[in-house]
């Protein structure tokens, strides 16, 4: 089942939910909107001195 | 040379803008047939002077342009496209999931009060015979979709499974359109004898019962108020040019179910009448498993059941009010469709 990125009425962090009307359409009426995927935050391997 | 209204192209956004006044790219613009030969005619409202002292007449001596209107009925027969589309636009909330080719658009009304009262925009452009010599060739920068209607009746033929789609626009107007449309989208229909009807628990396709079926919804768009200060002029900063609309705002929302049955011994509908009994109304139109409108009134009663005859067998034509259900609302739309980027 593909999935969508969602965010609530209030802001937040997004949200990765199956993309079922049962699922979606709740939240659509509740004000939850289709985002972007959050940027995936790199790990820094840099060594500190 | 006299030009065929059937020369008639007419492209739309499939995409929406990225506000009222910014046109559609032709990159998300597509190409669709029609059925009904109405034009899209952008009229101007003016006013004189008329009514001003000092001249010495009750007789204008200037007239001035006021605003524009523009305003078209997109007749169609039902294809899974126009049906994301209009869901998409019409209600004015869309969730796009999948992958190509085969997309799924889940939309709902807006949620006035986290996504506002503004509907999705689109420019829609009429063209006859394009080009040097150009019969028409205009586009309606920030249209929204007034309303939809769509109607299954009995009968194997297209013209049994339609939906017209009413638009509304800014009033701004770009002529010539500047527009090269791309070839028109060959659209996979959604005939009725692929209809799929359940209405407060009744399987009226499995029973055999169903004669026909309309549904629709109305945003009773708020276009007076899209004239405020600040709205804009069809040319900008030239105030002579008329005044445009600078939003087009839902008013009260309306959703549409009637149909009508074949009525027989035990037949539900006059006591589901009287009962005020409710439940869903779940109606679906196919293609193929990837080209498919799925839409969902999610608490409906009957207002009206009144028994009468069509073709000589006693039927009962129902008139359903939806009602808000606290979970899903008032309906909701799935339409699956091999189009990428409806309103997006």
């Amino acid at each position: 089942m593909p999935k969508v990125w969602m965010r609530g009425p209030e802001g937040g962090e997004p949200k990765e939910v199956e993309a079922t009307p049962e699922i979606l359409v709740p939240l659509l009426v509740q004000g939850w909107s289709q985002c972007d995927p959050p940027e995936e935050v790199t790990e820094d391997v840099r060594e500190h001195s | 040379m006299s030009a065929n209204i059937r020369e008639i192209l007419i492209g739309f956004g499939k995409g929406k803008q990225t506000d009222i006044a910014t046109a559609n790219l032709v990159a998300n613009i597509w190409q669709l047939k029609k059925l009904n030969a109405a034009l899209a005619n952008p009229k101007l409202n003016t006013e004189s002077d008329a009514e001003e002292f000092g001249k010495g007449h009750e007789f204008a001596t200037q007239v001035f342009k006021t605003s524009w209107d523009i305003a078209g009925t997109i007749e169609k027969y039902l294809s899974s496209d126009i049906a994301a589309w209009a869901m998409a636009f019409g209600l004015g909330k869309v969730v796009k999931s999948g992958a190509t080719p085969n997309f799924t658009y889940t939309c709902t009304p807006l949620n006035p009060t986290a996504d506002g009262i503004e509907l999705p925009y689109f420019s829609f452009i009429e063209q006859i015979r394009p080009g040097g010599s150009s019969v028409i060739d205009r586009m309606a920068v920030g249209c929204a979709v007034e309303g939809w209607t769509i109607m299954v009746g009995s009968g194997p033929g297209r013209a049994n499974s339609k939906i017209n789609i009413e638009f509304v626009s800014s009033g701004k107007l770009t002529e010539p359109s500047g527009i090269t449309l791309p070839a028109a989208t060959v659209e996979k229909l959604l005939p009725s004898a692929s209809l799929t009807l359940t209405i407060n628990s009744v399987d009226y396709v499995t029973n055999k019962n169903i004669v026909s079926l309309d549904f629709g919804w109305k945003n009773n768009i708020r276009l007076d108020a899209g004239f405020f200060p600040g709205s804009g002029f069809q040319s900008a900063g030239d105030a002579t040019s008329g005044a445009i609309r600078g939003r087009l705002e839902c008013g009260n929302r309306q959703g549409s179910l009637k149909f009508v049955a074949r009525f027989a011994s035990g037949s539900p509908e006059l006591t589901s009448l009287k009962n005020q009994t409710t439940g869903t109304a779940v109606i679906a139109l196919q293609y193929d498993a990837n080209n498919k409108l799925t839409v969902t009134f999610h608490k409906v009663s009957f207002s009206a059941a009144e028994v009468g005859d069509t073709d000589g067998l006693v039927t009962v034509a129902v008139e359903c009010q939806p009602q808000y259900d606290a979970t899903n609302g008032v309906l909701s739309a799935v339409a699956l469709c091999n189009t990428d980027g409806i309103c997006q």
